[in-house]
């Protein structure tokens, strides 16, 4: 199947519109549709066959497209705090009203739950199972830490993860096919390691990749993760970068100059999308890496449960301090960033509470300029552009100093 | 001062006085000291190792080095707890245990060998996945590894005897517990909500034998006394914890009774009754595998709004007070849930918004009270 | 004569009853607990109507300072108090808005007037009377002007922080980038509305809907709160008074009630 004559982000936009309207669609039919979170061991369910669908994404678009506040104020009547991630409250509130203009996924027959990524989405899971009374299998990833992964874990992971096998067959009453599951695994495989090989040219300077459209792609390799058409797309983003790399080509389109190389920490603020980038691009700031594409560059040897089991567990928010610090100033060496941009994501406590620290290693290991601005991920009402514009412009006075140190041109 | 009010009192100064009650069972006992971060810790293996468990549930610190380390939107308890670690409160335990039960434990768990180097942490990782049958086992291997850890950093074995025989004493601890919150209905005016909630708060600083002693001779001392009655709300409180003090004496200000407590910090604690089979260890587990009703664990089917209307049932109470621990996200994500099933029920609750640090209790005051105008008035 | 005292943050308040019941007297005097407010109201009050306390058969306190006020029977809180005043003056009324100085309570009625359900916001200056203090400040202008600047036009501009010191600083950069004062003002009203409205879905709201405290006097905020609630609301004619007269209410209800009891025996 060849889509020669779609670029990748066409090809992107139909893939997700897609996605979209086949859920609808199914549950239309009366097949089940799952939730599940985003970095879950979506193999089985792809190697079950089932309708999946994922709430961050969603709540991500419906915060892009600004159509959170309804959703958050329905979650915040029924005695939802504003305290909690924003994501969630969207969600609840999606999970009453059931419709937005934005985007709209069917409402679910089970619940598949990970908890690599944080606790908070096996409360949000477990209040959303009990709503809807249907099942929720629950993949409980432990944190890890020591500096490496804890074997007990992994054999916890495996446990479960053959447990949720178990649960899927009764709840779809067929039985696993083990191929199938090793091809999806596969394919999976495959898919992550053109994710990681696209994302990977930002180390070019210039770099090919503007980090904006990173947060775009970031929901296919979500929910495409396990299917054909998820490699077929990030091969073609990376072939499409490839070619601009091997150019010289920077990241935007009308060939303004890649002045400084960030890293921005955290995840977008969905509803600020516009203001966030374009005050980065008038300084010429482009955000080249993160933390997030190694969360999805999810590697093991198919077919081998155990391998796939450590890997789930091995992402980067279920590590400690020092393999998060490290990871973040290996990441700041190879893609020669200038500085970095912390988001103090006011939903996104379990990341938050280490940026303080981490900040401080980048400064006294790699003397990289860095502020912090606060933000939050959906809800509109915890961003104030004039912040982030004056802690941007900020970082800009420091990268720029910086470079006039090293006698760079600035 | 009657015999009752010494013996009371006594619980009193220990809770008001943390350190200075460890620091003298210390000396009393020859022990040593170990530190427990909440929710729960497996606190029958440290006593294995004849070291006392000392509760780490924050305190009446307000300080700004965790500033550099923490955003301000995280729980007191938390905040209080790296605080006092940072000024040397916690020095001179020999080490400290800390679980991962929510987003900020991790990251504080993350951050204390950095902010409090001198502190040793064991940390423990809880399965949060009690349905597996790789759960217990899951479970009992971090048992296992907890205990070898302790082992090393005291440099002295603990064996099964031990185990056995402490898991004897923390059942008998937890059995005097549970009685001693059923007197309180008994004794309304005696066992106030600030006096009750001291008396389960000592028990953090001290040897658990000694003090299940103590308590028992309290519990007999006050059954000789007639029973008591009071002219107020009779409430079941729910959440983290319930402090401080002067937030606790404005219930007692408005008559309230606790009839009974759905805390983390207190019957949580010692509410499930262990399995009979098995070693200690494998009680100790199943005991967790078993916890229902607590937001710190994933529970399928959540079973807290069912708990509560029990308990209000059974104690034939007016409401259900929710004690809203300020950046609590698991207790934040179960209210609602429970607040649905109680409001369906017809069962009043009482939300309230609390730190642990609070300059001034006047706005709770006039809630606490408006409620009790409120329900008074429902009665009369 | 029955005497309520309504001592709150920014304002003291005092209604006298008569025998019957019926209102002789309201005064209002704009300094709050702690300072000299409340001495000053009952001079105001007791000048009005040539009564001294010795008139009173019984007084009772509410309103933030209640506790530390020496000379009142009894002290009862605002939320009871408020109740009372309005079903006093609304037999029907079913809710209440309450936006004070530096709290926003909303209270939920039974059909009997009695309180069946109250929320509060009192950690938070956004969506108080502060709020308004802050921004009639940063708008150059006074506290009562607001209401009329915003009926001067339609246009509004969004403020959406929730804080009220980031609040502060949009509305500053709004004026700076060119935006009318009066557009500003509906929008400060829209965002306060919001806030509020928050509350009420928290408590359930239920008409008949009054609302009280010195912020129903800025009858453009109240428009855009009933545009958020979907609901009309009643302002009484003196909305600061209504937990003094309240206050006053239940006192009278206690005394008749001791006498009751007492000739009962």
């Amino acid at each position: 199947m060849s889509e020669t004559n779609l670029t990748s982000k066409e090809l992107l936009s139909q893939l997700l519109q897609a996605h979209y309207a086949e859920a609808i669609a199914a549950k239309a039919e009366g097949k089940p549709v799952v939730w599940s979170t985003s970095i879950a061991p979506q193999e089985l369910l792809e190697a079950m066959d089932l309708t999946v669908v994922y709430p961050e994404n969603h709540a991500a678009a419906i915060g892009a497209r600004k159509d959170a506040p309804q959703f958050i104020s329905n979650a915040e009547s029924e005695g939802y705090s504003v305290d909690i991630c924003s994501y969630a409250r969207v969600n609840m509130g999606y999970a009453n009203l059931q419709f937005s203009e934005a985007e709209n996924i069917p409402m679910p027959d089970l619940i598949y739950c990970c908890s690599n990524i944080c606790c908070t989405v096996i409360k949000w899971y477990e209040n959303i199972a009990k709503k809807f009374n249907i099942p929720l299998i629950m993949l409980d990833a432990p944190f890890n830490p020591s500096y490496e992964v804890a074997e007990d874990n992994v054999i916890f992971v495996e446990g479960q993860l053959k447990d949720a096998i178990a649960k899927l067959e009764d709840f779809t009453g067929r039985k696993m096919d083990y191929d199938r599951l090793k091809e999806v695994m596969e394919i999976s495989n495959e898919t992550a390691t053109w994710w990681k090989k696209a994302t990977d040219l930002a180390v070019n300077v210039p770099s090919p990749l503007n980090g904006f459209d990173m947060f775009n792609y970031m929901a296919t390799i979500v929910c495409l993760r396990g299917r054909k058409t998820g490699t077929q797309l990030f091969k073609l983003w990376y072939e499409e970068l490839k070619e601009k790399a091997d150019g010289s080509i920077g990241p935007w389109k009308d060939s303004a100059e890649e002045k400084y190389r960030i890293i921005w920490d955290g995840i977008a603020c969905w509803p600020y999308l516009g203001p966030t980038y374009k005050i980065l691009k008038k300084n010429g700031v482009n955000m080249v890496t993160s933390t997030y594409p190694e969360s999805w560059t999810i590697l093991y040897e198919p077919g081998d449960l155990r391998d796939m089991a450590r890997a789930y567990d091995s992402i980067y928010t279920q590590r400690n301090i020092d393999y998060a610090a490290d990871r973040l100033l290996n990441l700041a060496t190879t893609f020669q960033i200038d500085g970095v941009l912390f988001h103090s994501n006011r939903s996104c406590k379990g990341m938050d509470f280490k940026q303080f620290e981490i900040q401080r290693r980048l400064t006294r290991e790699l003397g990289i300029p860095s502020v912090i601005f606060d933000g939050d991920q959906t809800d509109p009402n915890i961003f104030s552009e004039a912040q982030y514009e004056t802690r941007v412009q900020a970082l800009v006075e420091m990268m720029a100093e910086n470079k006039k140190k090293k006698g760079e041109k600035i | 001062m009657n015999q009752v009010e010494l013996l009371i009192n006594q619980f009193l100064e220990e809770a008001r006085n943390p350190k200075q009650t460890v620091t003298n069972v210390m000396v009393s006992t020859g022990k040593k000291a170990f530190g427990c971060f909440p929710i729960y810790v497996p606190e029958e293996i440290i006593y294995a190792a004849g070291v006392l468990p000392v509760g780490m549930w924050g305190g009446q610190t307000q300080g700004s080095k965790v500033n550099a380390y923490i955003q301000s939107f995280c729980c007191s308890i938390m905040r209080a707890n790296m605080e006092q670690g940072m000024a040397g409160t916690y020095d001179f335990l020999d080490g400290i245990i800390i679980p991962t039960f929510c987003d900020t434990m991790k990251a504080i768990l993350a951050n204390w060998p950095v902010a409090v180097p001198h502190v040793k942490v064991i940390p423990f990782v809880y399965p949060q996945n009690r349905t597996s049958e790789y759960s217990a086992q899951f479970l009992i291997s971090q048992f296992r590894n907890f205990q070898s850890n302790l082992e090393n950093l005291l440099s002295k074995k603990i064996s099964e005897a031990d185990i056995e025989n402490s898991f004897l004493t923390y059942e008998k601890y937890r059995v005097a517990m549970r009685e001693f919150v059923e007197l309180v209905n008994y004794y309304p005016k005696t066992l106030n909500p600030k006096i009750r909630h001291m008396i389960i708060k000592a028990s953090n600083f001290n040897d658990k034998a000694v003090y299940t002693k103590r308590l028992r001779h309290l519990m007999e001392s006050i059954k000789e006394m007639p029973q008591e009655r009071v002219h107020g709300p009779k409430v079941v409180i729910t959440g983290l914890m319930a402090e401080p003090e002067q937030f606790l004496d404005l219930f007692t200000e408005n008559g309230y009774t606790f009839v009974a407590d759905d805390l983390a910090h207190e019957s949580r604690q010692f509410r499930t009754r262990a399995r009979s089979e098995g070693t200690a260890i494998e009680k100790m587990a199943y005991r967790i595998i078993d916890l229902r009703g607590c937001p710190f664990f994933y529970e399928e089917n959540k079973s807290r709004g069912t708990l509560l209307k029990t308990l209000a049932k059974k104690y034939n109470a007016d409401a259900v007070v929710v004690c809203m621990f300020k950046f609590c996200d698991p207790e934040e994500f179960d209210y609602p849930v429970y607040k649905n099933e109680l409001d369906k029920d017809g069962i009043n609750i009482l939300y309230l918004e609390i730190e642990q640090q609070m300059d001034s209790v006047a706005q709770l005051r006039t809630r606490i009270q408006s409620f009790s105008e409120m329900i008074m008035n429902e009665i009369n | 004569m029955f005497l309520g005292i309504d001592i709150g943050s920014s304002s003291s308040k005092a209604v006298i009853l008569d025998m019957e019941g019926n209102i002789l007297a309201q005064e209002v005097v704009n300094i709050g607990t702690g300072t000299k407010g409340v001495e000053l109201v009952l001079e105001q009050i007791f000048k009005a109507t040539n009564l001294q306390m010795p008139a009173f058969k019984y007084t009772i306190v509410t309103g933030y300072g209640r506790m530390t006020y020496i000379g009142a029977n009894m002290q009862i809180t605002e939320i009871t108090c408020h109740a009372k005043g309005v079903s006093y003056l609304y037999p029907k009324a079913r809710s209440i808005i309450d936006i004070g100085g530096q709290d926003a309570k909303v209270i939920r009625l039974n059909v009997s007037g009695q309180v069946e359900n109250f929320q509060m916001n009192e950690k938070c200056a956004a969506g108080t009377g502060r709020f308004f203090e802050v921004m009639a400040r940063v708008l150059n202008c006074g506290i009562n002007e607001l209401s009329n600047l915003a009926g001067q036009g339609n246009d509004s501009v969004p403020i959406s922080s929730v804080c009220t010191v980031f609040a502060e600083s949009e509305v500053i950069s709004q004026l700076a980038t060119g935006a009318s004062r009066q557009a500003v003002v509906k929008g400060i009203n829209q965002s306060v509305a919001k806030r509020i409205v928050g509350l009420c879905n928290r408590t359930g709201l239920v008409p008949d809907v009054i609302m009280t405290g010195g912020v129903a006097l800025n009858h453009n905020m109240v428009k855009a709160l009933e545009e958020e609630i979907g609901m009309p609301i009643i302002i009484p004619e003196s909305p600061q008074t209504i937990g003094a007269l309240g206050a006053a209410v239940l006192a009278r209800e206690k005394y008749i009630n001791n006498l009751k009891n007492k000739t009962n025996y």
